[in-house]
């Protein structure tokens, strides 16, 4: 096989993600957890670069490892479990973990034998008059976005800002200290 | 593998699915299983990246772009469920978390 900076960047990434992802599960400290999801969240972030998509590799970075992590951590540490708690050590389930392990390495096997003996067929994609790299040439990758965005899925665009809207509430709502009446 | 065939992304992203799903089923810290639902959410995310620029199509990105947004929303309104839980009962463990009623 030819050798390209693609593929080593592929590899790298690839065993980046796989592990920072099982860090996130196999971690005690939910702090290294968020930490390891944040390395995950940032190695999937380049993969969006190497797949030639920088307006969603940055909004990954900034939402994501930004944002929303930041928001975990400061849950987690306001949450700091006691020393002495051990929720997490005693098992009601014994088994539980081994056969997480192996239905998972299952799941993960039978899907990628299935990506394995497959291949996209070239005529899935889109015609050339509104492909995406005709759009990256003619106007640049976030114009060719944000045109997508508001001519095709104008209307997925707006309802999602109502569904900010209505998460914004929820949020008020369950933080307010309940009124004892 | 990765210049003309999406396989390779698309293996990544179906073990990190994986990897989240088990992540939910087995750690009863709910931070942790909220962790693991972003696993996946990403790990969904990538493929979508990945079909679009296979596909050279722009859907994909539109798709990734609204999942990132029900994220967003979908962690706030958790997070605030869990602190909220947390300020009742002062502890976090899902398997005692069997009543619907405070």
């Amino acid at each position: 096989m030819h050798i390209t900076g693609t593929t080593i960047a592929f590899l790298v990434l690839a065993v980046t993600a796989t592990f920072s992802g099982l860090g996130v599960i196999l971690f005690r400290n939910a702090v290294y957890s968020a930490l390891s999801l944040i390395l995950n969240l940032f190695s999937l972030a380049l993969f969006f670069l190497v797949l030639n998509s920088l307006f969603l590799a940055v909004v990954q970075v900034l939402i994501y490892t930004g944002a929303i992590m930041v928001l975990f951590l400061f849950v987690v540490t306001m949450l700091a479990p006691d020393p002495s708690d051990t929720t997490e050590q005693r098992d009601p389930i014994r088994w539980q973990k081994g056969a997480a392990a192996g239905l998972g390495v299952i799941l993960a096997g039978g899907v990628s034998y299935l990506l394995f003996i497959t291949t996209l067929s070239p005529a899935a994609k889109a015609s050339a008059e509104d492909s995406l790299s005709r759009m990256i040439d003619k106007v640049g990758s976030i114009q060719a976005f944000g045109l997508a965005l508001f001519h095709g899925f104008l209307f997925p665009f707006e309802v999602t800002s109502v569904l900010l809207v209505v998460g914004l509430i929820g949020a008020l709502v369950l933080g307010r200290r309940a009124s004892r009446d | 593998m990765p210049p003309d065939q999406p396989t390779g992304y698309l293996i990544v992203s179906a073990v990190l699915f994986t990897i989240g799903v088990m992540g939910v089923l087995t750690r009863r810290n709910p931070l942790i299983q909220f962790m693991s639902i972003e696993l996946m959410l990403n790990a969904v995310n990538l493929s979508f990246i990945t079909f679009a620029h296979y596909l050279d199509s722009v859907d994909g990105w539109i798709f990734t772009f609204l999942v990132l947004t029900v994220a967003a929303a979908e962690v706030v309104v958790g997070l605030a469920i869990i602190v909220s839980i947390f300020r009742s009962r002062h502890n976090i463990d899902v398997d005692e978390l069997n009543s619907m009623k405070g």
